[in-house]
């Protein structure tokens, strides 16, 4: 029968070699133990010997000398005499079927193996008031406000003994659940408005909620000289955040024109595709989602911006995620689109509408807010020109966005000829400490030619 | 019932056992005619005779390869290593062989192998007389770490140990060895199951878990707190590998509040296993960080200066406990 | 080629003509089927079927079969990280060491083990190990138990002249002397412990008379005759079993292959010495010493190399065929009890 002469393994790592040399000549009579080939690895080079005696047949369609090889690979055969080489078909079938089977068996052991080694713990360390989870449960099912407490915790931390006490404090909440009395016209207004009848005090005859109750909740809270609103979570993080911004960073910023006309237009040419595409056109990008997509990819062209500053030294973002800032009823946000310069424009779209919806309804998932390396503020709709938007550390940069408008500009300096374009105002903040004048003007240069020129780019 | 001491109960389980099962012997130097350097095998030599309680040269890696290979063939090896310092130059052994031949032959070998002897700091032992590491052994698969801390637990738990088909570690603090307790009477064998811990004290305020000598400091420290106002409850695994971790998350339910007491360090120790999984499974049972009271992580010092200022005493655990109490 | 043996025991010189030609037979029977195995897994382990290590045995054929002849089933053997020779010496079929090599759930250790950790303790392989040393211990450990259960079973621990600086070797043949315990303390010296030569690692390259510190007979013998081990190991198992205690048999080999499958083997040792050795081939001169005695025919060993390729060649087969172990079953037995 005829034996294999096959690429042999000769190192637990080796997955490929080259034949660099024949010893025996096809049709030489070998004997098992007979040096036959030497095989070059990223290693050495060694010779193999036969495991078998008989006559050597390389055929004519065996991989060439000095071809890299897959280990298992057929190389040639050791017949005894009278046999003929076996049909083409049935080289290596046999052997490469069971090797990959073994590859693929031991891939998927050692990606079984891997197990999930990344865990992105977010940078910024919980600043929020301290809460024990159990005074947390405690408070929830007791329908009480914890962050209005104060921690009797030697650390200041809220114990469920301090929401215990509140709670006593306060009139017991029934038990059992109750329907609030409410006339009808009371009731639509209020679920027209997304409110809960049951956390509206109520304040009617007979225990009633009323249409002033219902206001009452979403007025702004009366400021009475001398007496201050509590801050809620999101405006106390905010103010923390922005002094700590103020305070730490060295704020420059820089602003610019850019010419948008092209970018305008090319809006209003999707608007209008849209509108005539039958089923899931998606949604319009709007002009800050344009910017996302030039901005991801300036910044990876000038990967000085897309750095943080960390004590004793700059990290550099090897991805791009960059937050929007949206206002919403609870303060400012700023959810961020990851991985931005390598997603299309549709995706970037698609996501942006998510996570300001999101914003906007107060259900922003704390990871959607964290990991941005980059922000962009657009107050173009407020008919905002220029402005300084403040970093969001520990980002190095935010682009401030103002608005669009139509002014006549020079468009040739030779011939001084005048055309009438929709001028954008663009506002970059850096933070001196991470990144010097000229680089960020220089990026801020690229983005306003990505803008002025976009097809390109948006294609991408 | 009667009062014995650890080491006289735990010694009447081993009796009990070697006159069950004549494939039970015993190694180790000085526990044959001598009758062991802590009374282990005391009067033992005399009833079973030098090859059942057979002396050995200092050879802690060879006869605990030894005993391996015995209890591969048919009979069950106890291991009376002294100071649980001298039996680390068996490590290569206990970690690739002991521990992995029943896996290795998928079953068809067991390992009914006793590793018995004293852990823990005092007397001034010194450094190579005062080790723990018992750790080490609860984060390898195949071993069982058995820490008694009564003279009851003491004799149920070495007799469960020795009719074991697994490899027991059986760890006992060199400073109990004379604390009296309560033992049923004799033939009663009484078998305590490994992995159920029990609540020594029961309380409302906050759970203690303590591991060896630990638990008796707890439990001095909770009658102090208990004047105080402070209700302490008290857990004493008994085990450490298999963990009975239910009894300690039913303990934390109610009282919010956990403090792990053990004499070894902390880094990578039983304080920070426990901690991680009663995070894991009762976070928001919690109402204040768990805490861990562990000895300072340095070799032992000889002077009784040094080595009072290494370990948790009854002192520092109340304390402890009054901290997290405030927290 | 039969040579004079040499040791502190006296002995015939040449061919013992009162073995039979059954006796004979059977040698060169368990000898071809180790050799034929190891040329076999050298050749899968080149095609990529082996996923891990594979040192292969060939050339010291002699000493595992030599001394396995006289076990029983209930005797023990714990070897080394080269032992697929005493796997199959003592009665492990091909197709479960083949199987177990190629990782598959039919192997002799379910696949859970490879080549340095096979077990059959049905047959009394009672592992080969990773490690160097603790099987010597181990091995120790199983003459306790058979002389404190009072049978007459033997334990044999098979190691390599690596071994024999080892602190294990020395704990554990002064423990079976100093106890009288049943013990073979067999060392195969193929004079190389990795790529370390021997005469590196110690002063004393007598292996066999490191018995004489210990109190116990130790006896050298030509590792490449069979009919050398045959002897001496006939000697030493009867003393075990009638509890006259251990004995220490060198036996002088040498390994033709390099120390693991795909490793180097120039470099430590020349090709002449290589070649030397392979002229020594135990199986060749088994076949012809017999033949030229006329104890046995050509024909008759022909007959044996045809069923053990035969075998070998079944055993490739259902290796090849067997499945992978599922990955549920990567936690079970860890512990006596399911946890």
């Amino acid at each position: 029968m005829a034996s294999e002469v096959v690429m042999p393994r000769l190192g637990w790592t080796m997955e490929t070699g080259r034949v660099v040399e024949w010893l025996k000549a096809d049709g030489d009579e070998v004997e098992a133990g007979d040096l036959i080939f030497s095989v070059e690895t990223d290693k050495a080079v060694t010779e193999v010997e036969s495991l078998d005696s008989g006559v050597l047949r390389i055929p004519p369609d065996a991989p060439e000398v000095g071809s890299e090889v897959v280990v298992g690979a057929m190389l040639a055969y050791i017949l005894t005499p009278g046999e003929s080489l076996p049909s083409p078909a049935n080289h290596g079938a046999g052997s490469s079927a069971h090797e990959s089977g073994g590859r693929e068996h031991a891939a998927a052991v050692a990606a079984a193996s891997r197990g999930d080694t990344f865990g992105d713990n977010g940078s910024g360390r919980n600043r929020m008031p301290r809460i024990s989870p159990r005074a947390r449960r405690a408070a929830k099912s007791l329908g009480i406000d914890w962050t209005t407490l104060i921690g009797s915790g030697s650390s200041g931390r809220i114990r469920e003994q301090d929401v215990l006490g509140a709670s006593s404090t306060r009139e017991a909440l029934p038990t059992e659940p109750f329907t609030p009395r409410a006339s009808p016209g009371v009731r639509r207004l209020a679920q027209e408005r997304g409110i809960s009848l049951g956390d509206v005090p109520a304040n009617g005859p007979g225990g009633r909620v009323t249409r002033a109750d219902i206001r009452a909740i979403q007025a702004p809270p009366e400021t009475v000289p001398g007496q201050g609103v509590a801050l809620s979570p999101t405006r106390r993080i905010t103010a923390q955040r922005m002094a700590e911004s103020a305070r730490a960073a060295a704020p420059v910023t820089l602003t610019t024109e850019a010419d948008a006309t092209d970018l305008i237009a090319i809006r209003a040419r999707l608007k209008a595709e849209l509108v005539s595409i039958p089923a899931e056109p998606g949604p319009l990008p709007s002009v800050t989602d344009l910017l996302v997509k030039l901005t991801g990819q300036a910044l990876t062209r000038h990967p000085d911006l897309n750095a943080s500053f960390a004590e004793d030294r700059i990290v550099r973002h090897p991805v791009v995620h960059i937050g929007i800032a949206v206002d919403s009823e609870r303060g400012l946000l700023a959810p961020v689109i990851r991985n931005a310069a390598r997603k299309s424009l549709h995706a970037i779209a698609e996501e942006s509408a998510a996570l300001i919806a999101g914003a906007r309804a107060g259900t922003t998932a704390l990871d959607d807010l964290r990991g941005g390396t980059f922000t962009i503020s657009n107050l173009g709709m407020f008919e905002i020109d220029a402005f300084t938007p403040i970093i969001n550390l520990p980002e190095c940069a935010v682009l401030g966005v103002g608005r669009v408008v139509s002014r006549p500009v020079v468009r040739d300096e030779q011939t001084e000829e005048i055309a009438v374009r929709k001028m954008m105002a663009l506002s970059l903040t850096f933070d001196h400490r991470v990144v010097d004048g000229a680089p960020a003007a220089r990026f801020l240069q690229t983005l306003k030619g990505m803008i002025e020129q976009p097809y390109a780019w948006l294609m991408r | 019932m009667r009062e014995l001491t650890f080491t006289t109960a735990a010694r009447e389980g081993l009796d009990e056992e070697m006159a069950r099962d004549p494939s039970i012997f015993v190694v180790g130097e000085g526990i044959g005619e001598r009758g062991g350097n802590f009374n282990t095998t005391l009067g033992l030599y005399e009833k079973y005779g030098p090859e059942r309680l057979r002396d050995t040269p200092i050879v802690e890696r060879g006869f605990v390869g030894m005993c391996t290979g015995a209890a591969m063939t048919g009979t069950r090896p106890v291991v009376d290593f002294m100071f649980f310092d001298f039996i680390l130059d068996a490590f290569g052994e206990m970690v690739n062989q002991t521990a992995k031949i029943q896996y290795m032959s998928s079953g068809r070998l067991k390992m009914p192998i006793v590793l018995r002897g004293c852990i823990g700091i005092g007397g001034s032992s010194a450094t190579h007389h005062s080790g723990n590491y018992y750790p080490i052994f609860a984060h390898l698969p195949g071993w069982r770490v058995v820490l008694p801390t009564t003279p009851r637990d003491a004799k149920g738990l070495l007799k469960s140990a020795i009719r074991s088909d697994d490899p027991v570690l059986f760890l006992e603090h060199k400073l109990l060895l004379n604390a009296k307790g309560d033992v049923p009477d004799v033939d009663t064998d009484e078998l305590i199951p490994f992995g159920k811990a029990v609540v020594r004290r029961e309380g409302t305020d906050v759970t203690v878990v303590g591991f060896s000598l630990m638990v008796n400091r707890a439990l001095e420290a909770a009658k102090t707190l208990e004047a105080e106002g402070i209700s302490v409850e008290v857990i004493d695994p008994r085990t450490v590998a298999p963990l009975d971790i239910d009894t300690i998350l039913t303990s934390v339910h109610k009282t919010g509040r956990l403090l792990v007491v053990d004499e070894d360090f902390a880094p990578a120790g039983m304080a920070s296993e426990i901690s991680a999984l009663v995070t894991e499974q009762a976070f928001d049972d919690l109402d204040a960080p768990i805490r861990r009271l562990t000895g300072v992580q340095t070799p032992v010092p000889y002077s009784p200066s040094l080595e009072s200022a290494l370990v948790p005493n009854a002192a520092k655990i109340a304390q402890a406990i009054r901290n997290l109490i405030a927290e | 080629m039969l040579d004079t043996k040499v040791g502190t025991e006296s002995a015939d010189n040449g061919v013992d003509a009162g073995l039979d030609q059954a006796v004979i037979l059977n040698l060169y029977r368990e000898m071809v089927n180790i050799r034929r195995t190891e040329e076999q897994l050298a050749r899968s382990y080149q095609g990529g079927h082996i996923p891990g290590a594979c040192h292969t045995y060939v050339g010291q054929e002699a000493v595992a079969v030599g001394v396995c002849a006289h076990l029983r089933s209930d005797d023990v053997v714990f070897s080394t990280h080269r032992g697929h020779g005493h796997a199959l010496a003592k009665g492990v079929p091909p197709r479960d060491v083949m199987a177990e090599l190629f990782g598959k759930a039919t192997g002799c250790s379910r696949g859970r083990g490879g080549s340095m950790h096979l077990f059959a303790p049905e047959v009394g392989l009672m592992g080969t190990t990773g490690i160097v040393g603790p099987n010597i211990l181990q091995a120790t450990g199983a003459g306790y138990s058979f002389k404190l259960l009072k049978s007459d079973r033997v334990s044999v621990a098979f190691f390599g002249d690596g071994a024999v600086n080892n602190g294990a070797f020395h704990e554990g043949v002064n423990m079976a002397a100093i106890w009288d315990l049943p013990v073979l303390f067999v060392c195969e010296n193929n004079q190389y412990a990795t790529e370390v030569p021997f005469n590196y690692a110690t002063r004393n390259t007598e292996v066999a008379e490191r018995a004489r510190s210990y109190g116990i007979p130790g006896i050298a013998v030509d590792g490449n005759d069979v009919l050398a081990v045959f002897e001496a190991a006939a000697a030493a198992v009867a003393r075990a079993r009638t509890g006259q205690g251990p004995t220490l048999i060198e036996c002088r080999t040498y390994r033709t292959r390099p120390h693991a499958e795909g490793m180097r083997d120039g470099g430590y040792r020349s090709i002449d010495e290589i070649a030397s050795w392979k002229s020594r081939d135990p199986i060749t001169a088994l076949r012809d010493g017999a033949i030229a005695r006329g104890i046995a025919s050509a024909a008759n060993f022909d007959a044996i190399d045809a069923e053990i390729t035969a075998i070998v060649a079944d055993a490739l087969t259902f290796a090849m065929e067997s499945p992978f172990p599922e990955p549920e079953t990567a936690t079970l037995h860890i512990y006596s009890t399911a946890e």
